[in-house]
Formats: structure tokens, C-alpha cells, sequence
């Protein structure tokens, strides 16, 4: 092992001189080490991201969604990745309030802050251009907002909206320019500047926190603190991830149907003053990062001087303390008036069950190669759930405006037809039609019970149903031929005398032709249905599809119905 | 006090290795365990069930070769689930009114695609013959062509798709 240190200390000078410090190792130093390891963290979590990812718009969220619910521990590198970004703000905020504080970048140390300050705009960046790449509804309306105020730069907005969305609008091309600047640009210029940075840093040292002669080693004091820094810190990360199980991803990116952004949480203190702004938004806040960037960047300018301490540099920590106060303050003004915010709560609880359902159906189906939105058709029955949304829904649901009866779960089975035969002219039947007020409206089945039962079987036999009883079925057939056949019909295609054949009743092929033609002298006969004929409107994949759910329906419950999802 | 610094010095040292080494090894397990998800797993899936390829009426008698794309109704490719997704080409050969061949174009050698040159089957990237029957007549494939399983089921012809291993004696499945 000895051999093989000295040979690489001769080959690369590493280790040679016994690297010390000023004062002695120091937690106080850790900052900049820890935010050395987070960034690391962020390569490697990162890299192993980039394996599945997969940038273009119709594939962007449902690879995302992918690493998040199929693939192995991917919740957990998203979420380190994620969090390790607002770990990095926290981290930095504080290496750069204790610079500011104990005057660390007075002389010969104002490029190594100006680095710094260079490094932390980049890193916020980072974020920013990451933030899309899940192209779901949170990051892409987000992007939305931040590439509407870069737009309103002056002079260079219009370029810098064109440059950033690759373009006139949001596409492809959006999302590989954001991946490019995430994953190459970005990446390379904070590791020169992390270069700069820390060459700057080793040939100035430490600053001490007093003034001192004695010194202490490096290594393995120093390091040893900066390890058990880098311990506490990634546990405290680790602990945050597992609790929220990674990151949310919101439902895909939906340009139809907007969503209450928010930009990153270490973005709030400038949405908030943007909200206070008002109608200065755009101002406010394109001003504010300048003005703040132009303030630390001016301190070490305006403060010179050899002493260091608080006491003769009074009003500049205090300043900077209170610039970083109000930053604070702001954040946390924008948590409260989003959590006092009872309807936006309701919007994010329905933005959050969309979600859900977009991510359950893409773990089971696959997300369709034609887009992440398309992803919500994969759902059972949407199409004829859709149409029954567009083109049932008013007469056949629960409202004032009902003109026909009442389509819901349970609709057609035995229990409803024994309901309907007593009172067919009731609220849930034809009491809502122009047919119930008509003097021909068919009159309550007035039977013994067991007769009644055996007639229901009989009805119930017509839609195919398995679970029929023959013999039930057949003496109801009996009873049919006595008290129904002289008005109705149990024929294929031929009509009863004055009312609808039964043949089929409640079967798919039934539900199928009575859709396309309820007016067919089979069915209600022209004079009698107020509903009209879908034949032309929709095709017959159309109506089968509407049949089938109808079908579906009938054995249905009010928690099947939910369970399976919004549309 | 002295005597004791090398102590103290070796303490720090291991324990810094060890506080450095545990963090490494927790950031880098899930990144590891994230990066071999897709080995073992079905990442793209094949129908296992025959797919058609049309009405066995378009193939003749006796006929040269003919190539069709099998294309697979649904497939899932990780995260996406897309519909008429071409798995590859088959040479179809009819030889008597029942019998149909149907041979993978995948070459048996290391998988370029097969073409069929007049009067034999020949493929272009390593110069493989293959007899009209699918036997190899010049190497360097080790087999003659793979053969697919074949169903002819009310008058239309289907075949299963089935990927095997490359440059191996025998068929076995990849």
C-alpha cells in the first residue's frame, strides 16, 4: 500500500506538502465541502437518470412517470435529485451568509465571492432547466411563467423566448434545448467554476474566525468534520425523500387545461413579489434578482478595509442580513397565502387525483406512442364514458333538465326492472318523458309476486346475462305471453302491436340498435321517443362502445363507477 | 499526550474513511439499483400469439420468395405502449397448398437483415448463402435460417415472432 502512495504522490505531487490550517479544522469550514459532495450527488443521481429519460413531448412524462413508478429505487434517485437541488439552495444561502457575515470576502478574496455569487446564479439555473424536463402539469406551466418574464427583458426578450423555446412555441425542441443546457451546458460551467472556486479557495485559505498564529492539519481533522457534515446533511436529505416518497409528478402537461403553478420553492420570494407588485409583475421581477445579485456583488467593493470584524463592518452585515430577511419573509408569506387559499387547495386535490389516475393507468397500460395526454383513453370504457359525458348526460342523469330516465349503476338490473314494472311512469322511468303524460303510457304490472319475479327473470334472460335461472326464465316467458305479448313483442325485429319488442332487451346488440334508431318501429316507434337517432352521428364502433358500458353498468356499483377514475 | 497523537491521528483517519465511505456507498446504492432496473426485466414486449400476415391466397405455389414485415399490434417499449410497431421482415415460401415456410430475415450469424438473390437467400454485412429451404450453403452462419412457427387458420396465415440467439449451432431461444 506504501509503494503504491508514494508512487502517486511522485507521480502527481498530491500529498507532498501536509496541507494546514489557519486556526485550526473547524465546523465552521464545512460549507463549501458539503456543497461539493451535494453537487456530486447531483452528477451521479443525475447520470442515472439521464439513462431513462427520454426528451421529446409525447415521451417526456410517461418516462418520467416510468422512473418514478416501474423502475427500481427510481422514486428514490428522482427524489435525491430533486431535493438534492433545494439542499444545495439551503446549503449555499448559508455558506454565503457566513462569508458575507465574518467579511470573508474582503481582500485577497473578492474573486472566490464573485465566483461564488457566479456558481449560485448557475446553480439556480440548473434548476430552473430542470424543472420542465418532467413535462408535467406543475414543471411546464411553471416554464410558462419564467420564459414569460425572461421575455419581457428588454430589447433581447423576444430572442431569448425564441432561443429558449427552440422556436415560436412550446415542443421538441424545448425540451431538448432545456435537456442540453441541464445535462451539458449547465453542468460544465459550474464544474469550471467549482474549479475556480476552490483553486481560489486553496491558495487563500480559510479565513480564520480569529486572528491567530497557531495552525492545525487538514488531513484528517478538517476532512473528518467535513465527512461527518456531509453525513448529517445527506441524512437529513435521505430522511426528507423517503418521508415524501421522492418528488410529485403531477398529471402531463396539459395545454388546455391550466394549472396553479409555482416555480420552485427557492423561487417564492420572488412569485411573492411579483403577486405584491402587481402591475409592476414584470419589473419586480426581473428587477429584484439584478438588484439583490447587484448588492453582493458590489459588498466586497464598498467594504474594504483590513478588520473583519462584525463590530467595524456593522451597517454591511446588517444590510445584507436584512436583504436576506426580507428574501425569507417573502418566501414564507407566499406558503401562508397559498395555505390560506381554500380554493386553490380544491384545485390542487383535483390536480392531484388526476395525477393519480394518469400514473395508475400508465403503470398498467403503457403510455400511447401518440402523447402522455392520450395516456387518460387507455382508461376502461373512456370512449363511451366521453360520449356518454357529451351526448347522454343531460336527459339521462340526475338535474333539472332530465327529459328521459335516469342512467346510472344498477340500471337494468333485476331490482330496476321489478322497480319499472310497478310504476313505469315513475321519476326514475319515463316520469320525466312526454310518453308518461301520454294516455297510451304503459300501465303498472300489476302480479303476484312470485309470477312478478318469474317475469323479471325472463326480461332479465333477454341481455344475455350468465347468472339467469331457466326455470324462473321460462315460467316468466309463460307469463309474458299472457300479460304483455298483446302490446309488446318478443320477436327479433318485429314490433309489438303497440309497444317496443323486448327481444334482447338490455343485451349489447340491443343497447347498440336501440342507440342508433330509438324512433325504429321496433323500438319506440316514431310518435313515442323524444330521443333522438344516433345512427348518423355516430358511428357503429361508436355506439357499440356506449352499448358496452351500458352493459357494464348494469352490474356496476356507485364505487366501481369511481373506481375506475375521472375521464 | 505524545505518545498518544498517533493513536488519536489513526482514529480520525479511519474514522473519516469510514463516515466518507458510508455516505459514498448510500448515494451511490440506489443509483446502482436504479441503473440495473432493466436487466432481467421484459423492457419491450413480443406477442407471444400468432400474428397475421394476410391470406395464405397471396402467396403462389412454387412462387420465389416472398419478404412481408411482421408487424405487431400492440407493443410495449418501457414506458410507451404503441400500436402497429414492425418487428422485423419474414420470407415466406409456399411449397404445397398447405405447406407454407416462413423464415426470419433476422441472419442466424449476427442479425443484418437476409435478401433474397435469384436463387438462393444471401446476406449482405458477412456474405452468408442460404439454399432456398433455408440450409446454409456458405458460412459464416452456423445454421440455415431460423424458421418461425407457423399456424394457417381459416384461410390466412400466422406466425408467432420469435428472436433467437445469434451465432449458435442451434436454434435456442434468445
Amino acid at each position: 500500500m506504501s509503494r503504491l502512495g508514494n508512487y502517486l504522490r511522485d507521480r502527481t505531487g498530491l500529498g507532498t506538502q501536509a496541507a494546514t490550517i489557519s486556526g485550526g479544522a473547524s465546523f465552521a469550514y464545512v460549507f463549501g465541502w458539503v456543497l461539493l459532495f451535494l453537487l456530486l450527488t447531483e452528477c451521479v443521481t443525475g447520470a442515472a437518470l439521464a439513462a431513462f429519460y427520454s426528451p421529446s413531448t409525447a415521451s417526456a412524462w410517461a418516462s418520467v412517470a416510468y422512473i418514478q413508478d416501474q423502475a427500481s429505487w427510481g422514486w428514490l434517485v428522482r427524489g435525491l435529485h430533486h431535493h438534492g437541488g433545494g439542499a444545495i439552495a439551503i446549503v449555499s444561502g448559508l455558506h454565503l451568509v457566513q462569508t458575507a457575515v465574518f467579511g470573508a470576502y474582503k481582500k485577497p478574496r473578492e474573486l472566490t465571492w464573485w465566483i461564488g455569487l457566479l456558481l449560485m446564479g448557475l446553480i439556480l439555473a440548473w434548476a430552473v432547466t430542470g424543472y420542465v424536463l418532467r413535462w408535467d402539469q406543475a414543471g411546464y406551466w411553471a416554464n410558462k411563467v419564467e420564459v414569460g418574464i425572461a421575455a419581457g427583458t428588454p430589447i433581447v426578450g423576444d430572442k431569448i423566448r425564441a432561443l429558449a423555446l427552440g422556436g415560436n412555441e412550446y415542443g421538441n425542441l424545448t425540451l431538448t434545448r432545456f435537456y442540453m443546457l441541464h445535462v451539458i451546458a449547465l453542468p460544465a460551467l459550474v464544474a469550471l467554476g467549482v474549479v475556480a472556486h476552490l483553486v481560489l479557495a486553496r491558495r487563500h485559505g480559510s479565513t480564520p474566525l480569529k486572528t491567530t498564529t497557531t495552525t492545525g492539519p487538514r488531513w484528517p481533522d478538517q476532512t473528518l468534520r467535513n465527512a461527518l457534515a456531509m453525513a448529517l446533511v445527506f441524512g437529513a436529505l435521505l430522511g426528507y425523500v423517503v418521508s415524501q416518497h421522492g418528488v410529485e409528478l403531477a398529471a402531463p402537461a396539459d395545454p388546455s387545461q391550466s394549472f396553479d403553478a409555482r416555480p420552485l420553492w427557492y423561487f417564492r420570494w420572488l412569485y411573492e413579489l411579483r403577486v405584491l407588485a402587481g402591475s409592476f409583475e414584470k419589473l419586480a421581477a426581473l428587477a429584484a434578482p439584478a438588484v439583490v445579485g447587484g448588492i453582493l456583488v458590489a459588498l466586497p467593493i464598498f467594504d474594504r478595509g483590513e478588520d473583519r470584524s462584525i463590530r467595524a463592518r456593522r451597517k454591511f452585515v446588517i444590510g445584507t442580513l436584512a436583504l436576506l430577511g426580507v428574501i425569507a419573509a417573502l418566501t414564507l408569506s407566499s406558503f401562508i397565502r397559498d395555505a390560506d387559499n381554500d380554493e386553490r387547495e380544491d384545485s390542487m386535490e383535483k390536480a392531484e387525483a388526476r395525477a393519480l389516475h394518469a400514473r395508475s393507468l400508465a403503470a398498467i397500460n403503457g403510455v400511447p406512442a401518440t402523447g402522455a395526454l392520450d395516456v387518460f383513453k387507455t382508461a376502461p370504457m373512456w370512449k363511451a364514458r366521453t360520449l356518454f359525458e357529451q351526448l347522454c348526460k343531460g336527459c339521462h342523469t340526475d338535474g333539472k333538465d332530465r327529459l328521459g330516465p335516469l342512467i346510472e349503476p344498477g340500471h337494468g338490473d333485476r331490482a330496476w326492472l321489478r322497480a319499472f314494472l310497478a310504476d313505469p311512469s315513475g321519476t326514475a322511468y319515463w316520469g320525466h318523458t312526454l310518453l308518461a303524460k301520454d294516455t297510451a303510457a304503459m300501465a303498472p304490472v300489476e302480479l303476484p309476486a312470485g309470477d312478478r319475479d318469474d317475469l323479471v327473470e325472463w326480461l332479465h334472460a333477454q341481455s344475455g346475462a350468465n347468472d339467469v335461472i331457466p326455470a324462473k326464465r321460462d315460467r316468466g316467458q309463460t307469463i309474458f305471453d299472457k300479460a304483455c305479448d298483446s302490446c309488446h313483442s318478443r320477436q327479433d325485429g318485429t314490433a309489438g302491436t303497440s309497444a317496443p319488442s323486448l327481444f334482447g332487451l338490455g343485451s349489447r346488440d340491443y343497447y347498440t340498435s336501440f342507440i342508433g334508431n330509438p324512433k325504429a318501429a321496433t323500438h319506440m316507434g316514431d310518435d313515442k321517443s323524444e330521443m333522438p337517432a344516433f345512427q348518423k352521428d355516430l358511428s357503429l364502433l361508436d355506439r357499440d362502445a356506449l352499448a358496452e358500458y351500458l352493459v357494464w353498468l348494469r352490474t356496476a356499483t356507485k364505487q366501481d363507477v369511481d373506481a375506475i377514475g375521472p375521464l | 499526550m505524545a505518545d498518544r497523537e498517533p493513536d488519536r491521528r489513526g482514529f480520525l483517519k479511519l474514522a473519516t474513511c469510514a463516515v466518507g465511505g458510508g455516505v459514498g456507498l448510500v448515494v451511490v446504492a440506489p443509483v446502482l439499483k436504479l441503473l440495473d432496473d432493466p436487466s432481467g426485466k421484459i423492457t419491450v414486449t413480443t406477442p407471444t400469439e400468432p400474428i397475421d400476415l394476410g391470406a395464405i391466397d397471396r402467396f403462389q405455389i412454387g412462387a420465389e420468395p416472398t419478404k412481408v414485415e411482421v408487424i405487431a399490434p400492440l407493443v410495449k417499449d418501457a414506458w410507451t405502449a404503441a400500436r402497429n410497431v414492425v418487428l422485423g421482415g419474414a420470407w415466406i415460401r409456399r411449397t404445397s397448398p398447405e405447406k407454407i415456410e416462413v423464415f426470419s430475415a433476422v441472419c442466424p450469424h449476427l442479425g443484418c437483415g437476409v435478401g433474397w438473390e435469384g436463387k438462393q437467400f444471401g446476406c449482405p454485412c458477412h456474405n452468408s448463402k442460404f439454399a432456398v429451404n433455408g440450409d446454409v450453403v456458405t458460412g459464416p452462419s452456423k445454421r440455415g435460417l431460423d424458421a418461425l412457427p407457423v399456424q394457417i387458420k381459416d384461410g390466412r396465415l400466422r406466425v408467432v415472432w420469435v428472436s433467437y440467439k445469434l451465432d449458435t449451432d442451434a436454434k435456442v431461444l434468445g
